[in-house]
Order: structure tokens, then sequence, then C-alpha cells
């Protein structure tokens, strides 16, 4: 295009964008853009007639741009815009069906199709199974697919027997989308047709029975590549379907027909990097029917579509431990998504003789491939694994997982670890070390501790006072009144945190204080500490917090209120209109018991988020009487969250035998 | 299976405030069938934080006063970084014999290109570009900026050392390896310092357009594989943003399944001999 062309073809375009679709001569103005040259302007103006108001005239005037034979642009234009007007646009379209050019009846069928509303079915049956043109039939059992209904199935199922083979092939295809399989006799009949092979295969996969996947091993060894593949994709669908029970079955089937098959390995291989997600999905039940070391990267590599995860886990789980060194011998060369999973599986799979292989991965750079080295070496039960773990100790990102590791080894090899984890602190290791020290090394760790406490670094210090408290509680609590005063706001929250857990109400004053510290994590440390330890003297300034506009406030002080048992009704009620929902919700969830609490709940039931209405719902199941029943139902017959209408159709059972 | 024994389901509840929060932060939509993916991607997080379930950490998400790290390691660990070097060759083929020449006319005046890898992940995109405009000699002098920006600072952090393995580097032709790195072990190898020089990173949440400073107005966008994570407003937002980045006439080059359709009519389609990019027209504001 010129540059002048495309300059006017921008001002086309702005001005149907600018359009506003009410005024007056708006309607026209956009059926003129539908016949536009450049096909941005026509989908603006596509785009813009759904939002014309009157609806009928509108799709009246697109209908009858449809008639316009020579305006293919024109007509594809409006029979988009005809697709996005919803159920207006369905009675006028079914008349079309009956219009006495059969160009107009398939273009009819098409829109409909598009719509997917049920309103259609029965016009589209009818057109189906008496249209006197083949193209139209075809049409509408396309559209069908997508319409669908038990009127539609029936009449699909039916239409397998035509003699056309166009119609009785989009039959099958809609059967399929519509997940309604005709029984097994008629796809046997429909399997020796060349021309509808490949779809009955399709829906093969529908039925998960061990009769099923015998007849679609006997495609995977056809001769045809794209029998094969059907095959392959109908495999797929099957063992998606079917219980655990029935796979176990299905895996030996198709072991067996594929043992028969040399060349098998091969296709499974090319299946597996197909661009086809179904046909993927299939490759992996057969290679894990087949459990050729060398599919292993491949079967990784199909976590790159991330539905398949849980299928390519199974897999190569399937695989055994003689797979896992193939793994780990290519896990650099993966792709990322395939290294997660292939990691995952190899954790499960090693053992000591693994110990070198994952030392040396440690050294690989990438840090996911450390972290599958660690958890792997954690899972060696060899006593070689402990120091290579102890190395990362004062790693800020693996220090976390090495200490899960060696904790594990730590029942195989106390002493040794403990070691490890001591002299690791010396060296300045990450605070995780500490807990774990103390875990592994027991009440015999504690002078360290307390010295730590003193000396260590910020993190290390505000660990030690958690940590001494959790072993040592009496000993804790006095830590913990020396690290209020620590000039750290961490090492503060943490000895907070210890007032709260193993104080008591003679905290109260302690705890005034902290919920005054300049630091919001001291602050909310406190207000969680005040319900922890039963500090009741301080229901006042928990009360003044529940309207508090940061959530995480307001949350915690009506949590410690209800802990405390002192949550009045006129405070409920300020909670229950906080903006933060998960406030709301704990308030919901504090006020349960009490007759106001309910009444609430009930009030909830209209609440703009899902979940309050959720958690209303399960309160008043819980706590309501008879006199709810109203309310809840009327909710729930207004309900479109499928979450939360699953809690009021239990709240309404629940009501309802009160 | 012998896999996740032991630890916490994520209940449909969870999941769906879990995915909305992390929706509403950086546009990522996690769909309904992934709830496995979420499940198993956050379980280390519950472990790390010793957390008893999916509610109790996204309370600890939404309250807790380490709140904004924990977000940061949750996106990390939800967001996909997969990428190499030498993605998607037919596009690159169609950025070097028809992009380039074209920019090199365009710009001559002013001796400046500017080249945004908008979710660069590990850096191997801006790296590739960078090498792409070193091979065709023809921005020697010039004064050249391929600016990589992600969500993720960890993947910014492996960009910026510049080292990469055999999974980088599983595409890239032999030559270019010679040509463009360096070995530094066995098995790794570093971009060298001259392609380097041309190449920035920065942190940058697209869903959050003032979150990250992309100043200059950009000639061509890479914005690859990265909006296939959002939903149609979050695609619909992100290209108005990179409209806005882009001079007129300037290219957006997306992953190669996906295009603009239904998303926005503001870019031009252009046929080029290898492949389709798509054009912010002269005329655009
Ligand atoms: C699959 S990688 C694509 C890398 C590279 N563009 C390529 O095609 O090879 C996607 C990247 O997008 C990043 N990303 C996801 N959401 C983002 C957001 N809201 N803002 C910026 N980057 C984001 C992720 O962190 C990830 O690194």
């Amino acid at each position: 295009m010129s540059e002048e062309g495309r300059n006017a073809e921008e001002a086309r375009y702005r001005a149907l964008l600018e359009l506003d679709p009410s005024s007056a001569g708006a309607r026209e103005t956009l059926v003129a853009g539908l016949h536009d040259e450049s096909w941005r302007v026509r989908r603006a103006a596509a785009e813009g007639l759904t939002r014309v108001p009157e609806r009928e005239v509108v799709v009246e005037r697109l209908i009858s741009v449809l008639g316009e034979r020579d305006e293919t642009g024109a007509r594809n234009a409006a029979a988009e815009s005809l697709a996005g007007m919803g159920l207006a646009a369905v009675e006028p379209l079914v008349r079309l069906l009956g219009h006495a050019d059969p160009d107009q009846r398939k273009f009819a069928a098409d829109i409909l199709g598009q719509l997917k509303l049920a309103e259609a079915e029965e016009a589209l049956v009818k057109a189906m199974l008496e249209d006197v043109d083949l193209n139209v039939r075809v049409a509408a059992a396309e559209a069908l697919g997508h319409v669908g209904g038990k009127v539609a199935a029936r009449a699909l199922e039916r239409t397998l027997h035509d003699p056309e083979p166009l119609l009785q092939l989009s039959a099958l295809e809609s059967l399929a989308l519509l997940r309604h399989p005709p029984p097994l006799p008629e796809l046997v009949r429909l399997l020796g047709n060349p021309m509808l092979k490949r779809s009955a295969y399709r829906v093969l996969g529908l039925i998960p029975q061990v009769a099923a996947t015998e007849l679609v091993c006997r495609g995977l060894g056809a001769e045809s590549r794209s029998t094969r593949e059907a095959a392959l994709v109908a495999l797929g669908t099957q063992a998606g379907l079917s219980e655990p029970s029935q796979r176990t079955e299905m895996d030996a089937a198709v072991r067996l027909a594929l043992k028969r098959l040399p060349e098998a390995v091969g296709w499974v291989a090319s299946a597996l990097e197909s661009d086809d997600l179904e046909l993927r999905a299939g490759a992996l039940v057969a290679a894990a029917a087949l459990r050729e070391p060398q599919l292993a990267p491949l079967v990784a590599e199909v976590a790159q579509e991330e539905r398949l995860v849980p299928e390519v886990m199974r897999t190569l789980a399937h695989f055994g431990p003689e797979t896992g060194r193939e793994l780990l011998a290519s896990m650099d060369r993966l792709s990322f998504p395939a290294r997660e999973v292939a990691g995952l599986v190899l954790v499960e799979m090693v053992d000591a003789t693994y110990v070198p292989e994952l030392v040396q991965m440690l050294d690989w750079g990438e840090l996911d491939l450390k972290a599958v080295a660690v958890q792997g070496l954690g899972r060696t039960r060899s006593l070689e694994a402990v120091e290579p773990l102890a190395q990362l100790l004062d790693h800020p990102e693996l220090a976390g997982p090495a200490v899960r590791a060696l904790v594990t080894l730590a029942g195989s090899f106390p002493k040794q670890v403990a070691q490890a984890l001591e002299s690791a602190l010396e060296r300045g290791a990450e605070p995780v070390v500490l807990s774990a020290l103390v875990r592994v090394g027991g009440t015999a760790m504690l002078p360290l501790v307390r010295r730590t406490a003193r000396e260590g670094s910020v993190a290390l210090r505000a660990t030690a006072v958690e940590v001494l408290a959790a072993v040592e509680p009496s000993g804790g609590l006095e830590l913990a009144r020396v690290a209020l005063e620590d000039e750290s706001s961490r090492v503060r929250a943490a000895a907070v945190r210890v007032l709260g857990q193993v104080g008591d109400a003679r905290m109260s004053g302690l705890l005034k204080r902290a919920l005054a510290d300049e630091a919001l994590e001291v602050r909310l440390a406190a207000l969680e500490a005040v319900g922890e330890c039963g500090a009741v003297e301080q229901v006042a300034e928990l009360e003044s917090l529940v309207r508090h506009e940061d959530g995480a406030i307001a949350f915690r002080a009506v949590r410690s209120l209800a802990r405390l048992g002192s949550l009045r009704d006129e405070v409920l009620r300020s909670a229950v209109s906080h903006g933060d929902h998960e406030v709301v919700k704990a308030a919901l969830l504090a006020g349960a018991a009490s007759a106001e609490g309910v009444s609430l709940a009930v009030g909830l039931l209209g609440h703009a988020n899902w979940d309050v209405r959720a958690a209303a719902a399960r309160i008043l199941g819980a706590s309501g009487g008879r006199e709810c029943l109203p309310a809840t139902r009327a909710a729930l017959a207004a309900e479109t969250d499928a979450l939360a209408r699953r809690a009021l159709v239990d709240a309404v059972e629940r009501l309802s035998g009160r | 299976m012998p896999f996740d024994t032991g630890k916490p389901e994520m209940t449909a509840e969870e999941f769906r405030l879990l995915r909305d929060f992390v929706y509403g932060h950086c546009g990522i939509l996690v769909r309904d069938d992934m709830k496995f993916v979420m499940q198993r991607r956050l379980w280390p997080r519950l472990e790390a934080l010793g957390l008893a379930d999916f509610s109790a950490y996204y309370r600890y998400l939404r309250f807790d006063a380490q709140r904004r790290a924990e977000l940061e390691t949750a996106i990390e660990a939800l967001t996909t970084h997969e990428t190499y070097f030498f993605r998607e060759p037919r596009q690159l083929k169609a950025f070097s014999e028809e992009v380039l020449p074209q920019l090199e006319r365009r710009n001559a005046r002013t001796k400046r290109l500017r080249i945004w890898s908008a979710g660069c992940s590990s850096g191997e995109e801006a790296y590739t570009v960078a090498m792409l405009l070193k091979d065709s000699g023809r921005f020697e002098g010039w004064d050249v900026e391929v600016h990589g920006t992600d969500i993720s600072r960890r993947v910014l952090v492996a960009a910026r050392a510049g080292e990469y393995g055999p999974s980088a580097l599983r595409a890239t032709p032999p030559d270019k390896i010679a040509r463009y790195f360096i070995h530094v072990g066995p098995n790794r190898v570093r971009v060298r310092d001259d392609v380097r020089a041309w190449v920035t990173f920065g942190h940058h949440n697209l869903q959050e357009p003032d979150s990250g400073q992309i100043g200059s107005r950009m000639d061509v966008v890479f914005c690859r594989n990265v909006m296939i994570y959002f939903d149609t407003p979050a695609r619909q937002r992100v290209l108005r943003l990179i409209y806005d980045k882009l001079v007129p006439g300037g290219y957006l080059l997306l992953g190669h399944s996906e295009n603009l359709i239904n998303l926005s009519a503001d870019f031009e389609l252009v046929h080029l001999r290898s492949d389709l990019v798509y054009r912010k027209p002269e005329g655009g504001l």
C-alpha cells in the first residue's frame, strides 16, 4: 500500500473506532464499513455493529448483506458480526435456514454453529435431516457439534447411516466434539471405512474401556501413518478419561500390542515431537508402555505443554530407575520445563550410586539444576552426600533446600550432619541452618543458640530467639524480653512472636509497647501475639484497629479479638463492612457461633466477592437455623459463580434438614 | 504415582484466590486446568515458610510483613522462563534481511538504534538480537542499545551474567558459537564483551507500565512467548504499552504461535519474504 493509501485507510479505521454506535446514522455508516476494501476497517465495522442499539434491526440489516452475492468481504464481515449478536440473531437465522438460496441457508447454519446457542438445536436438526442440498445438511451437522443437545446427539447418531459419506463424516466429527460416542459395534463398522477411520478413532478415544483400547491397538499396527496417529490420539484421550484401575489394564493391552511392533519406538519418538497436543498425549501413553530409555528425554520435552505435565511425570515414573541416568546425563540439554519434570522424577529414583553424578550437577551453573541435585542428594541415604550439601549452606538460594536435604540424611548419619551444620554456622551460614541444627542435635545445641542470639547477624539473632523458645520455652521467653530491645526490627518481631507463642496474659505490657513500635513488621507480630497469649487488656486497642484501612492490620485485629473471645457485636458489624474481603471472611468466621454473626452472614450472601458469599453460605450451613433457608435459597437462585453455588447448595441441604 | 505424598492439596477456592491475586499483579493467567502446575510450583514455598496449607499461603501473600518479597518469589515460581539463543530462525532471518536494512536507511541520520526485548527471560533473545546486528555489519559506530526487561529478578541476574550451558545453545549454529562466545568451563560459555556492550537489562512488569524505565522510543520490540500467559485484557494492555513505546513505522515481533487477531487492529501486518511481522503505521501517534 502506498503511504497515501495507508493514511487514508488509517483515517477510515479511526473514524469507525471513534464512531458512537448509538448516534443517528451510525448503523448505515458501519454497514458501509463492512464493504470497505481494508480488512481492518471491515473488522472494526463488524465489531461496531454488535454495539448498535436496536439489535433486531441491525440483525435484519446484516442478514440482507449476507445476500449480496458478489461482496465476499462484506458477507464474511456481516457473518462475523452476526456471530457476535447472541440470542437476538437466532430466530432470524433460523428463518434464513428456509431461504430459497442454498448458499444463504448454508451461511445461516454456519453462523448458528458459531453462536453456540441451544435455541437453534431443533432447526439445525431439521436442516441436517431434511434439507435438499447436501452442503446445507453438512453445515447443519457441523453446527450441531457446537450447539449440542440430546435431540441433536440422537439425530447425529442416526446420520451415521446416511448414504452420503460427507454427511457421515461431519456427524461423526460433531459427535466427537459433543463427547457423545455411538455404541462400540457401530464404531467397528465405521473404522472399516477409510474416509471415516480417523474420526472414528477420535470418537473411540472417548470410550475408556479395555475393549475400546484393544480396537485402538489394532490401529497402532496399521500401515498408514495417519491411521496410526489417529489411534495414538485415541489412546491419549482414553487414558485421560480412564480410572486408575482401568488404566493399568489399558497399559497392559498397549504394551502387548507395541511389543509386536519393532518400529514403534521410531514413530512414537516422532509423535512425541509433533505439534499436535492430542497426538503427543497419546504418544506418552505409548512411551510408558514401551519404556525405552532413549525415549525418556523426548518424553520430558513434552512437558513444554503444561497441560501434559501430569501425564509426562506419570510416564517417566513408569520408565523405572534404569532410566534415571539417561535423564541425568541429558539434563543440561533439556528445555526448562523438561528439566523441571525430569528433576522431580529423578529425585524419586536416586540411590547411593548416583552421588558422583549429582555432585557433578552442582557445578552446572543453572540454579534449577542445582536445586534438583540438592534434593536428590538428600534422598541418596549416602554419607558421601553430606559434605557437598554442607558447602551450600551459605548460598542464599540453596541453603533452604540443602538444609532440608541434610535433615533427611540425618536420619542415617545424625552426628556427621550435626557437625557439618555446626561448622557451617561458624562460617556464617544462612539462619535456616540454626533451626536445623537444633532439630538434629537436640538440646545439646542450646548453648550455641544462646551465643548466636547475642553475637550473630541480624537474621541469625532473630532465628535464634525463635529456635530457643521452641525447644526451651522459659529460656526462650527470657531471651525474648532482652531481644525486644534489639536495634533490628526483625529481631524485635521475632521476640514478639515468641511472647505470643510461649507467654501468657502477663505479657500485656510488653505487647502494648510492641503495638506502638515504629516498624510495621513488629506491630503486625504484636497484633497476632496479643490474641495468642490472651492479653485481654489490649482489647480496646485491637477494636480501634479493626477499621484500619491496611487489611493486614485489620485482619489480625479481628482474629486476635476472636481468639480472646472479645469480639463485640458492634465491632463484628464494623469488621464485615471492611473493604478487604479477607477481613470480612475472618470476621464471619469469628462470629460463626453468635446470633449476630449468623444474621450478618445472611446479609453477606449478596456480597460483591464470590469467596465472601461462599464463606457466608458455609457459616449458615454450620450455624444457621431453618429461618435462614429462604434467604439462602434466594441467594442460590441468583448465584452465578460455580464455587459459591457449591457452598450454597450444601448450605440449603443442611438447613433443610434442621 | 510416587509423587506428592503428604503435601497439602490446593482446594478449588484456594486456587481461585491465588490465581486472581497473581493475575491482578502481573496479568499472568493460570488456566483452570493448571491447578496441578500451580500447586506443584508453590509447594516448596509452603515448605520454606512452614505454612500448613494454601489458604495460609494466600494470607501470607496478602498480609505478611514480607509480602512483597514473597509475591516476587511466587511469580518467579509461576512463570516459565523457557528461552534459548536463535529461537525462531525464520523470523530472525526476516529481521536480519529485511527489517535491519530498512532501519539502517531510516536512522541513517541519527545513527541510533533502539531494540526492546520485552519478557527477555535469561537474556538469550536480547543477545541474539545484538549478535544479528553485529552480523549485519551495518551498525558499527552507531549508538545501539538492545534493552531486555523481565518481571523476574532472578532471570535478570542470569541475563546480566551472560553465561550459559548447552540447553541455551541448542539451536545455535557452531560458527556463531565460535564468533560470539568464549568458553568458561567444560560445558559453559559466556557472551563476548563486544556483544554485551550493546545489551542492557532492567526490571519491568509489563502490566504496570510505570514499573520500569523504558525511556526512549523503540525501533523494534520483540515480545515473544510472553503474552501466551496473559488473557485478552492483559494482552491488550501490553499491546497498548508497546504501541506507545514504538516509533511510527517501528516493528513488533511476536512468537510464532502468537498473533493480534481479536486483540488489536492498531498494528498493520507486513508480509516479508520469510515471515509475517507487525508494524505500527507510519501515521500512528
Ligand atoms: C517463555 S519466556 C520468553 C523468553 C523470550 N522472549 C523468548 O521468546 O525466548 C517468558 C518471559 O516472560 C516473563 N513475563 C511474564 N509475565 C511478565 C510480566 N507481566 N512482565 C514482564 N515479564 C513477564 C517471564 O518472567 C518469562 O521470563
